[in-house]
């Protein structure tokens, strides 16, 4: 940009977020009520498992139709709106410019709200298609597109419009995102629902869909939020740019042979599902290289996940995204697949996928940019603390025990000569943690959507401007050698 | 990277590649995949042979979410011992008969629902192994009439009540009374597209030799 602005740093700060306060409201608001909803969907569909007289003769209460609007409402109600909402905010910021229309992404995102809760109710009323993470009657996806486009448009071109020539590891992830997600969606509905082909091979398609959902579209917006928060907050420049670049490159390298592995041992040709098994081993690389990356910026610092909500649930999220991977490698070897393959255990790492790594990210991140955009400040630490604490315990109760229910399932399904209900049985008990694991997961996500809407109401504290802090930071905290206090308010 | 056209550029050609060789190359090397007609014992016979009636049951499957419970999908030895469960590899005694599951087995169908989850038990062969339309009915009504330990919802709204006037009717699952009159519980159209696509499901057909290298 070559004309001459007079604006200091803060004031253009300070523009930016103004100009996104009301779409960004709106989206982390409508975003949260459909975590509240699709967990308690969750929480619903385990019941169901446990007691399965509970809701008898209620059709829109059957596992069969609750289990998919959970997955849902959790990817398109919740992931990606949140997602819209953290990307747009810190492409802005890096770009340094402001949002020039935000009339039209809120209209966007009413239309985008507005189908999903007809998408939910036509699943829950039996008008689901049962193809995984697209579940919406067909006639949804020109919707979901185009809303998407409407809305993810203005992050292109505030990178468009950016001041600085410098170009950050986060605008690349969420460039890649929005090129990937209309490609990756257009793809899966053209040969899904379009064109004529073999039924197995669609299906496969399928299952590459919501692998490349998970690791193309959802993480870029993820790892961006992170490589963001994870700087800002510790007061230090990312570890190694090299690191960075090379885990940007190997993920958009590996993940889209990934997914198809799901379906090992099915009838599509052998070497499609093999393609997948290899690719998910591959993209530990580019895990494990982010967390390292990660982990090695906070250095000495680490002990603030102590105190800053934003780092905390950023660090549970890049850790969950390690665990994730080494999850997914491991069941796509064929020794292990074997007994996994159609299991609980698979249940566990969609929801590890979706929650444990992709929404603890994003939730770190919108702890981190509502306070600014809206001008005060979250109203209780002890209710952050709690928001983390049963997330955290949920899912890590969830996806350990759906792994040994796996186990146990899945070793009586390949021993033929045990009964069939044999291996329901055994997954039972794990199925009493399940519930509960949901019921914390949506009891602290009550917690975060109260403290949010109050928060949009500018109900926040405006008595010190010191950020909310999880626990306080003992008196002689800074006088640390390592440590200066405007990192922690940057 | 300097500069952002070389960005996108090189985004799109590390994608272009699984997309290319992954999705679109093996669906159009598929999308003329036909039944096959081969000989044996000098009988024209056709690979799967014709089915009918499974479209609008397939749609009630989908809608009811069936396929997040049951899978289509029976693995070969490397993947699994599914062949070797009784009945879901095929009717066959004979262990050369069974046979784990091709694509050509889901000729005819929109979408194969190899499923999610093995909540319930694979459903690639119900068609022979229970094939008792008059059970199915019972079962889908109240699962745990037949087996006390089974999670699978029951799916009542594919049943209409109505009054009992004359005789009960044939198709009838059960009958109650209510202010004095009978009622009957009778599968509804749902139901009996459903009912006719689970008896549909038969993936053990013979395999011509050309296929078998797949098998």
């Amino acid at each position: 940009m070559s004309s001459e602005t007079n604006e200091t740093d803060i004031e253009l700060r300070a523009q930016i977020d103004r100009s996104l306060r009301f779409p960004l409201l709106f989206f982390f608001t409508s975003a949260a009520v459909w975590l509240v909803f699709g967990t308690a969907l969750g929480f619903i569909s385990s019941l169901t498992l446990n007691f399965p007289r509970m809701f008898e003769g209620i059709a829109f209460l059957s596992y069969g139709r609750v289990f998919p609007a959970q997955m849902n409402a959790l990817v398109y109600g919740w992931g990606m709106q949140a997602g819209f909402g953290v990307a747009l905010w810190i492409m802005a910021r890096l770009s340094r410019s402001t949002l020039k229309n935000p009339a039209t992404v809120i209209v966007a995102g009413h239309i985008w709200n507005a189908m999903i809760m007809f998408g939910l109710f036509a699943i829950l009323f039996g008008w689901g298609t049962s193809i995984m993470w697209l579940d919406f009657p067909k006639a949804f996806a020109p919707a979901v597109i185009g809303t998407y486009i409407v809305v993810m448009i203005w992050a292109l071109g505030m990178f468009a419009a950016r001041r600085d020539r410098e170009v950050y590891i986060s605008q690349w992830y969420i460039v890649a995102s929005i090129l990937w997600f209309p490609w990756i969606y257009l793809t899966a509905n053209w040969f899904i629902h379009i064109d004529e082909g073999a039924a197995v091979i669609k299906t496969g398609i399928n299952a590459w869909y919501v692998s490349n959902m998970i690791y193309m579209v959802l993480a870029p917006i993820a790892l961006a939020a992170a490589y963001y928060i994870v700087p800002k907050v510790i007061g230090r420049p990312i570890f190694s740019y090299g690191i960075a670049v090379f885990g940007f490159w190997t993920l958009a390298i590996f993940a889209g042979w990934s997914g198809m592995n799901r379906l090992m041992g099915g009838p599509l040709p052998a070497w499609m599902p093999t393609f997948g098994s290899t690719a998910a081993i591959f993209l530990l690389i580019p895990a494990l290289s982010v967390a390292f990356n990660l982990v090695k910026t906070m250095g000495a610092r680490s002990d603030w996940v102590s105190y800053s909500p934003a780092l905390r649930f950023t660090i549970f999220g890049v850790f969950a995204f390690v665990i994730t991977v080494a999850l997914g490698a491991i069941m796509s070897i064929f020794p292990a697949g074997k007994i996994f393959q159609f299991t609980h255990a698979q249940a566990g790492y969609d929801l590890l996928a979706v929650y444990g790594f992709y929404s603890m990210t994003i939730i770190g991140a919108i702890y981190f940019i509502v306070p600014r955009i809206v001008g005060c400040e979250w109203i209780n630490g002890g209710w952050i603390r709690f928001h983390f604490w049963f997330s955290a315990y949920g899912t890590i109760a969830i996806v350990a025990f759906m792994v040994f229910a796996g186990m146990a399932q899945g070793y009586i399904i390949n021993n033929w000569g045990e009964d069939f209900l044999t291996s329901v049985e055994r997954g039972k008990p794990y199925l009493a943690s399940l519930a509960l694991g949901w019921g914390f997961i949506v009891v602290s996500n009550i917690a975060f959507l109260f403290h949010l809407g109050l928060m949009a109401f500018k109900r926040g504290r405006t008595d010190d401007v010191a950020p909310t802090l999880i626990h306080k930071q003992p008196e002689d905290y800074f006088s640390q050698p390592e440590l200066s206090k405007e990192g922690a308010n940057a | 990277m300097n500069s952002f056209r070389g960005f996108v550029l090189c985004l799109g050609l590390t994608f272009s590649l699984p997309w290319v060789f992954l999705v679109v190359i093996p669906f159009q090397a598929t999308s003329d995949l036909d039944v096959v007609e081969f000989e044996v014992e000098g009988e024209l016979v056709t690979f799967p042979p014709a089915r009918v009636g499974e479209v609008r049951g397939a749609e009630v499957y989908a809608r009811n979410g069936c396929a997040y419970c049951h899978t289509q999908m029976v693995r070969p030895t490397y993947a699994g011992t599914d062949m070797w469960r009784p009945g879901w590899a095929g009717r066959g005694g004979d262990e050369s008969e069974l046979r784990s599951t091709l694509p050509h087995d889901y000729l005819g169908e929109k979408y194969a629902y190899l499923g999610v989850q093995r909540h319930g038990p694979d459903l690639s062969n119900v068609g022979w192994r229970l094939a008792d339309e008059k059970w199915h009915y019972q079962h889908l009504y109240d699962p745990r009439a037949i087996n006390p330990t089974s999670i699978m919802p029951s799916f009542r709204n594919l049943f209409d009540k109505r009054k009992v006037i004359g005789q009960v009717a044939d198709d009838a699952i059960d009958t109650f009374e209510k202010n004095g009159n009978t009622w009957e519980v009778v599968p509804s159209n749902d139901a009996t597209s459903l009912v006719a696509y689970l008896m549909s499901l038969k993936k053990d057909f013979l395999v011509p030799e050309s296929l078998a290298a797949t098998k």
